[in-house]
This record gives structure tokens, C-alpha cells and sequence, in this order.
């Protein structure tokens, strides 16, 4: 679809027009870091930042939801939500992790609700600007992004942003205002070489080897002593799967009511290095050493699903990196130390 | 079918857990109309026989206490810990590193040889002495999980508290994380729960709720370095709730 010129002051009053509609959420700084949270103007974004603590997952599979209320006799409603809403400002790295979510909520066992909460948000994709300490998506492929989104704003060296329609979704978000100025070409050439620039700086760790060969690395790899070493000192605190954009993992619960007659089922974020994740009933445990829980998350980002979706499930945002007290998570350091042998 | 006989206890505490119960407010006659509470000294006084469900609140100081929590758990169906004193002994357990006398001299001075003060040398556990069924951690519990578990158990259904640490709660909430703004906080060490409510408050975890499973205090120690905290210091945190003696029982 075609491409826009939109100044900074137009976009500001672009926004504050959707929020009359919409709950539009966005990048909010808070004490030097950045959230993604529900605005009530343009004014409180950040368009500068760099990454959020929690990736924008949160807003599309939120950290508990009820999935059904039911009755005692046996009746049941499935609980749907749609309440449309955009998010904004979604850097191409958490893009990139939200295509993929979207794929393995649609495949097969079709995720209702999810997939219902999907279809009512509409996304601005946003080219970032400033890199975040540990970022590395440069090396994974994720610095740019290509598809997802249904408007894509890169940030013009001087003042304003280019912007692309993606789909028709995103064109009906533009409908408050005035037609665009088409971009010209050499803003076009400038939006190539952010583009450029973003996928050499979002290096601050360098992977020695090709994405691609991730998977056959670890298949090499798999009783390396590197495991146990790393995680002696693992907390088994779940902080790099919370942080994860690319972990969605949940538990489901039921909670009755003082009734005892009606209660919900609720689904809630479980994470792979939490002990109880892999504990089945009768007790057994698959994966009862912190070691093993360690390794598994390596394993089922960069080789498990790269088989059965042909992408690689780490997108290089570094909020693991950031997250994790001991420092044990890089996952660049994992495969540098397993591709330097 | 008949309302579970429900009865309250406290062995050696602060009462503070069975506070938690009277604050439960605004569901407490929800709660009545679920159980019968045939016993509880801290507000009613007729004693029933047969129980369905004993909550036990507090630690084993004194002889009597055994003899009291054998006793209970006879005539209980289902024993419920309350509370970390019940569960681990508390903070009643940091006199562990110590004698007995040592700790009443610290204590009571000069007075502190005085015979009513008769206590067992080491501070004991509820399930160091009887089978506990279910545990509700806290210092004091959280009333919410107090109202869920005994929801579980009127169904006849195995209740769910986390055994995850604190960080997973914290983190959830987007809070900054309290050791990379400099503080000493236990919560990547303490079984979650409680909603994260003291780091989202600002103020680290003390580790109340005991060890979540797989602690790796040992692991942290590793960290502290990076994190400008001596040793010294993170034992003296760890000691409130998480001894070392229980470190080495949870290993």
C-alpha cells in the first residue's frame, strides 16, 4: 500500500482524535523506564524509547484472564473479550514476536480467545530510534519488520515520520484526518537507510554465528557442560520467560465463588524455569533440575519451534538479558560460548 | 451434605494469622455460611469434638504445645499450617542458632533462668511433629488464600498457592526490580502469593512466606558481589524467615 509524510504535530492531533474513539496504548516513561499502558493523550508517549519492561504480549494475552464462567450443574459460558483498541508504537522486534504469536494461536487448536482479542486491536508499528542496552535484534533479523502491522511509522531525520498503510484496518484508523501527503522519494531513501542503520546498530551483542544455524548448534549440544555450569547460580525465578515476548505459556485454574456453585476458569502466565511448569499429575516431574529447565528454554527458542514454524523465537529484544539478577540469560553469550568450541 | 466442622488453634505466635481471619470482614458471614467454626479461643468459646478441618496457628516452644498439636491432630480430619510459625517456626526460628538459655538471657535478662520459661531447645514446626495436609503461607497469611483454600477444601478439591517465587508476581506488575535499584530483596528466594504487595510498595521482600521450591540462595550469594552487598548482609535479611537452618532443610 502506499506511503505518507505526517508531521509530529499532525500525528500528535491524529492520536488525541483516536483516543475520543479508542483505548490507544503506548510507550509511558516511568522513573527512566518504559511501559506500554492505556493513554489519555498524545502527550504521554514516549515515541523515543528504546524498550518496555514487558513487552505489548501483555494487552493480547494478558497475564490472567477468564476464559469461561461455569456452574456446578455443569453449564458453562466462554468469555470473550472485544473491546477494540490500538496498540501503538510497537518497535519491529515485539512485532515480529506478536506475528508469531499469532501464528501458533491460529494454527490448529484455533485460540478463541485470544484470537478475538487480536482481532480487535489494531497496530502502529514503530521504527525505533534509540537502541536499548542489550538489544541484538540486529543479529536476529528483527531490527525491521515487514508484515503485522496496519500502520508502520519511521521517524524522519528532522521532524515528522513516513508513514505506510499496511492494511485496511489501518487505513480506516487514518479516516479522522485530511489526506496525506504522499512520501517523496528521497524521504523514501531516508526511511532505507534508518532501516539500515537500525539493523548494524541493534548489535550491542555480536552473534558469531548465522541465526539459521541456531538449530543444528544445539542439537550438538545438548549435554554440554555449559548447562550446569550457568545454572548453578539460576534462580528458577521465571523473570526471562515473564519478560519474553516470545513466552506464552500459561496455567489454567478454576476459583469458586463462596457459593461453591458458580466460579470461573482463568489462565494465567506460567514460565518454562518455574519448577511446578513441567509437574504432571501423580507428581512426576519432566524437567525437576533447574539445569534442565535452564536448557530448555534455549532449546525450544532457538531449535523446537524453528522446526515445526521455520522462524527462530528469539527476536533480540534483550529484556531477558536486563531482567535476569545473576546474569546467566544472554542468550548470545550461550551460543558464542557453544559455537566457540 | 453437613457444613465441615472447622476449629482455630494457636500454639506459640502473635495471633496475627487468626487477625487476618476476623478481618476477613465483608466475607466472614459468606465464610459462616460455608463452615461451622466449632472452636476458636480468639473469638468464640464452645468446644466441638470432631473436626473437619483444624487451622493451626503458631510454633512448638514447650512440652505442652506437643502434647496440645497431637492431641488436635487426632481429632482432625484435615490439618491446615497457618501461617509461617506453623509452617517453619517463623521468626521464632532465628533462636535456633542459639541455646535456649542464651536466647531467654538475651530475652529476659537476669529473669531469664526463671522455670515458666521452660521452652524446647530448638523451635519445631508443626510437621515436625504431626502430617500437615495444607499450608497457607505469611507472616501473617493473606485472608484472600485463606478464603480459597477453605472454598478447596469444602469442595473436597487440592487448593493451588503458588510455589513459584515472589519475582514472578513482581514482575507481572512491571515493577523495577528492587536489586537493580540497590536493595537487598528476597523475593527471587520466597514462595509467591501474596501479589508481590511489599516490592510493589517499594519496600524489598522479607521472604514471609518461606522458600519457594527450588530456592537458590546459594545461587544469590553469587550475585552479591555484583550488586555492591556483602555477605554479612544477606544473611542478616536471610535470617528473619529464611534460617539457615532451613536453608539446608529445604535443600
Amino acid at each position: 500500500m502506499s506511503v505518507k509524510q505526517i508531521s509530529t504535530n499532525m500525528l500528535r492531533g491524529w492520536i488525541d482524535g483516536l483516543l475520543l474513539q479508542k483505548t490507544v496504548i503506548g510507550p509511558v516513561q516511568h522513573q527512566g523506564h518504559f511501559r506500554f499502558e492505556s493513554i489519555t493523550s498524545s502527550d504521554q508517549l514516549a515515541l523515543d524509547y528504546d524498550v518496555t519492561d514487558l513487552p505489548p504480549k501483555k494487552f493480547l494475552l494478558p497475564p490472567r484472564e477468564v476464559m469461561m464462567t461455569f456452574r456446578s450443574s455443569g453449564e458453562f459460558q466462554s468469555v470473550m473479550e472485544f473491546h477494540p483498541f490500538v496498540l501503538f508504537g510497537v518497535h519491529p522486534y515485539d512485532m515480529i514476536a506478536i506475528n508469531q504469536m499469532d501464528r501458533v494461536f491460529s494454527e490448529k487448536l484455533v485460540d478463541i480467545h485470544y484470537l478475538t482479542r487480536r482481532n480487535a486491536c489494531s497496530i502502529v508499528a514503530l521504527d525505533p530510534v534509540a537502541v536499548a542496552p542489550h538489544n541484538f535484534s540486529g543479529c536476529m533479523g528483527t531490527a525491521t519488520v515487514e508484515k503485522g502491522w496496519d500502520l508502520l511509522l519511521t521517524p524522519l531525520p528532522q521532524d515528522g515520520y513516513l508513514l505506510e498503510i499496511g492494511t485496511e484496518k489501518g487505513n480506516t484508523l487514518l479516516h479522522s484526518i485530511y489526506e496525506l501527503p504522499d512520501a517523496s522519494l528521497d524521504q523514501l531513501q531516508l526511511r532505507e537507510q534508518r532501516w539500515n542503520q537500525n539493523q548494524k546498530s541493534m548489535r550491542r551483542h555480536e552473534l558469531k554465528c548465522a541465526p539459521d544455524d541456531l538449530p543444528d548448534l544445539l542439537e550438538q549440544n545438548y549435554d554440554h557442560p555449559l548447562w550446569q555450569e550457568k545454572s548453578s547460580q539460576c534462580l528458577s525465578c521465571g523473570a526471562c520467560n515473564i519478560v519474553c515476548p516470545t513466552c506464552y505459556c500459561f496455567d489454567i485454574q478454576d476459583e469458586v465463588d463462596w457459593s461453591l456453585e458458580t466460579g470461573v476458569r482463568c489462565r494465567a502466565w506460567d514460565g518454562c524455569l518455574l519448577r511446578d511448569f513441567a509437574e504432571v499429575a501423580g507428581g512426576h516431574n519432566f524437567r525437576k533440575q533447574s539445569a534442565e529447565r535452564y536448557r530448555h528454554r534455549f532449546y525450544r527458542k532457538a531449535s523446537y519451534l524453528p522446526k515445526r514454524f521455520g522462524e527462530i523465537a528469539c527476536v533480540g529484544c534483550g529484556r531477558c538479558i536486563s531482567a535476569c539478577i545473576p546474569n546467566i540469560s544472554n542468550p548470545v553469550e550461550v551460543y558464542n560460548q557453544l559455537v566457540g568450541e | 451434605m453437613s457444613k465441615p466442622q472447622v476449629a482455630i488453634f494457636d500454639l506459640a505466635g502473635c495471633e496475627g494469622c487468626q487477625l487476618q481471619i476476623v478481618n476477613l470482614e465483608d466475607s466472614l458471614l459468606q465464610l459462616l455460611s460455608l463452615v461451622d467454626v466449632v472452636e476458636w479461643r480468639e473469638a468464640i468459646s464452645n468446644h466441638g469434638p470432631e473436626i473437619d478441618i483444624a487451622l493451626v496457628e503458631g510454633c512448638l516452644e514447650r512440652e505442652e504445645d506437643v502434647a496440645r498439636l497431637l492431641h488436635i491432630r487426632e481429632k482432625s480430619k484435615i490439618l491446615v499450617a497457618l501461617g509461617s510459625c506453623a509452617i517453619s517456626g517463623g521468626v521464632h526460628q532465628m533462636r535456633n542458632a542459639l541455646s535456649s538459655l542464651e536466647a531467654r538471657q538475651i530475652t529476659y535478662g537476669n529473669n531469664g533462668f526463671l522455670k515458666h520459661l521452660d521452652v524446647h531447645e530448638k523451635v519445631q514446626s508443626l510437621d515436625q511433629i504431626v502430617k500437615v495436609d495444607y499450608s497457607i503461607p505469611g507472616c501473617p497469611i493473606h485472608r484472600q488464600e485463606l478464603s480459597y483454600v477453605l472454598r478447596c477444601l469444602a469442595l473436597g478439591r487440592i487448593p493451588f498457592i503458588p510455589t513459584y517465587p515472589v519475582c514472578v508476581e513482581c514482575r507481572i506488575q512491571e515493577n523495577l526490580c528492587l536489586w537493580q535499584q540497590g536493595q537487598l530483596c528476597l523475593g527471587p528466594l520466597t514462595r509467591a502469593g501474596c501479589h508481590a504487595t511489599c516490592p510493589s510498595h517499594g519496600t524489598p521482600c522479607i521472604g514471609c512466606r518461606g522458600y519457594s521450591s527450588d530456592a537458590n540462595p546459594q545461587g544469590l550469594r553469587q550475585s552479591l558481589n555484583r550488586y555492591h552487598k556483602t555477605p554479612e548482609e544477606f544473611e542478616h535479611h536471610l535470617n528473619l524467615f529464611l534460617g539457615s537452618s532451613l536453608e539446608h532443610a529445604h535443600a
